[in-house]
């Protein structure tokens, strides 16, 4: 299969707990979603809103201002069966990497090969070509393919592409509730999650109490909650003044939170050994663990991740495996709901 | 440099009621001074913020419970043994009893041994608990009282009864441990969530904040007076002016 094995199991999600809708469906704010807060202290069950409590003047809060394009488009390969493909990303050379979905959007489908024909809407032509990024895996679930003509990706995506939606959502929420308000940068195939509950009065709040909002950019790719993969290479970018305003808040005392495991990758991959950040681009293929913990993020927020999810190794590089265990013990117990319309943690290690 | 160079130790408060009020002004101003902090209030996520917010600041211990449960109590304790020492101890927690207030000849019982308890018995037993740890550094204990454990107002019977006993205790506690200091302090009238009980619906917030308070209880807290009854106002009078003005 893959080419990594799948971490090891940490708890057992109990059924209904996926959060099938956003809250602005149930009449509610964005805002309105649990916050767990686990620290050294405790581990406590507060309101989203309340992370301010937790913020303290000097302290930044890293945010990823990836917009979410709606990248499921409709292919059809030659023998003119239907299904959804998922635009992951574009590479440098102007190759797309896709996805190709069951027809009933239950999980990915295997059956791509190299030089299979997909036909998309408006005219244009993916030619597959090699299984990424290892192009000796099979069988793959993603695949890069040859572009023709050549499209501008986001132009054509805002288009002809509707946001991916798991088989989890109830419904098609709109391309505005995959956005986050400091949303900024297209590129990302999946909403950077962890940054939905804030609200634009709650950021008001927070600057307004001292905290800096800094943002760098992290283009997201599909991750196929199915699986349990570790993350592909993904498109960021740290500027200059973002790695400035870091490097100043820590050589003051504050902290840096990062708002999304998005964030905590971008950062480490531009930090020294000892937490100095640098500006930086490019492709990250960082996999953070508590073997390699995190130089420079002192807390995190974020959603709620799947038992097996990679993301679960990356919150062990903050937090640590102890106090993660205890955070989802919580979760579990508490009746928290999973996914990007769900409830939220705040680990302060 | 000499090889066996100790840390500074660092001074030791353990603070009831922290989590809010006077308890929280005062352990925000202990742990901006380097104190290391015992902290006890009843509810778990409001001391939870306090803790986090002053962990940066110092080493912190925080423990949710209530004072009137004599295990909490002993959790508070060994807290405070791990320290092995002990600068002050604030018994600043307080309940209020019924709200809004009642006549004595309306109050009910429950509610008052529910208060002599939280308000009297509690702050002596934590002292029974800590005595060695005070003694180790001749400590202060600073129990916080009110004008109502000397005036009469009408309403005020329950609370105002739990506090004279404190007071009394106080007194005495300051004769038998001539090696402590031990007060009785009256912080007066401040926007804090009990005053806010004992007047709902009314808007408190015109009191004094309990954080202009806290430099005349950190002259106690620091033991630079003599043992005895103080009052806010007296200690500081600048500052309270300045609140006022």
């Amino acid at each position: 299969m893959t080419a990594a094995a799948p971490t090891r199991t940490r708890f057992v999600l109990p059924p209904g707990r996926l959060a099938t809708e956003p809250p602005e469906w149930r009449g509610r704010g964005r805002d309105d979603v649990r916050l767990l807060v686990a620290s050294r202290y405790a581990v406590v069950h507060e309101h989203f809103p309340s992370l301010r409590e937790y913020l303290r003047e000097g302290d930044v809060l890293v945010v990823n201002n990836s917009v979410t394009l709606p990248s499921a488009v409709a292919a059809r390969d030659g023998s003119g069966r239907r299904f959804p493909l998922h635009v992951s990303t574009a590479l440098d050379d102007g190759r797309w990497v896709v996805e190709a979905r069951r027809p009933d959007q239950s999980g990915p489908d295997f059956s791509l090969s190299p030089g299979t024909r997909l036909a998309l809407p408006g005219g244009v032509e993916l030619v597959v070509d090699e299984p990424f990024p290892d192009a000796g895996a099979r069988p793959s679930r993603l695949w890069s393919a040859v572009v023709s003509p050549t499209v501008d990706r986001a132009r054509y995506l805002e288009r002809f592409g509707s946001p991916i939606v798991y088989d989890y959502v109830t419904g098609h929420p709109p391309t505005s509730y995959y956005q986050n308000v400091w949303a900024s940068e297209p590129g990302s195939a999946e909403m950077p999650s962890a940054g939905r509950p804030f609200t634009a009065e709650l950021l008001v709040r927070l600057v307004s109490r001292g905290i800096t909002v800094v943002p760098i950019t992290l283009h997201c790719g599909v991750s196929s909650p199915e699986l349990h993969e570790p993350p592909a290479p993904e498109p960021f970018r740290v500027s200059e003044s973002a790695a400035a305003a870091v490097n100043s808040a820590r050589a003051r005392g504050g902290r840096v939170v990062a708002v999304g495991t998005t964030v905590v990758r971008a950062l480490e991959s531009v930090a020294s050994p000892d937490g100095t950040v640098h500006e930086g681009a490019g492709w990250t293929d960082l996999v953070l663990s508590a073997e390699r913990p995190a130089r420079v993020v002192d807390g995190l927020v974020t959603g709620l991740h799947e038992p097996e999810a990679s993301h679960l190794d990356l919150l062990d590089a903050v937090a640590g495996p102890e106090l993660v265990d205890k955070a989802y013990e919580a979760l579990v117990q508490g009746d928290y709901l999973w996914h990007e319309f769900g409830d939220s943690t705040l680990l302060l290690p | 440099m000499t090889p066996h160079a100790q840390a500074p130790v660092r001074p030791v408060a353990l603070v009831t009621g922290a989590s809010r009020g006077l308890g929280r002004a005062l352990a925000r101003e202990l742990a901006a001074q380097g104190w290391a902090l015992v902290l006890d209030a009843r509810d778990p996520v409001r001391l939870h913020r306090v803790a986090v917010e002053l962990g940066a600041l110092t080493d912190v211990s925080a423990l949710a419970g209530d004072v009137a449960d004599p295990a909490h109590r002993e959790a508070l304790g060994r807290a405070v043994d791990a320290h092995r020492r002990l600068d002050a101890l604030v018994n600043n927690a307080s309940v209020l009893g019924p709200s809004p207030l009642v006549p004595l000849r309306e109050l009910d019982l429950t509610e008052l041994q529910r208060t002599w308890t939280v308000n009297a018995l509690a702050p002596l037993a934590l002292v029974q608990r800590v005595l060695p740890a005070l003694e180790r550094t001749g400590g202060a204990v600073v129990d916080v009282s009110s004008d109502a454990a000397v005036e009469a107002y009408a309403g005020w019977g329950c609370y105002g009864s739990a506090k004279a006993a404190l007071d009394a205790l106080t007194a005495v506690l300051a004769v038998e441990q001539p090696e402590l200091t031990v007060y009785a302090f009256d912080p007066g009238d401040m926007a804090t969530d009990l005053h806010q009980q004992a007047f709902p619906g009314e808007d408190v917030y015109d009191r004094p904040a309990p954080e202009s308070v806290v430099p005349a209880l950190l002259e106690l807290v620091c033991g630079r007076l003599p043992s005895g009854r103080y009052r806010a106002a007296d200690l500081a009078p600048v500052e309270a002016e300045a609140v006022t003005a």
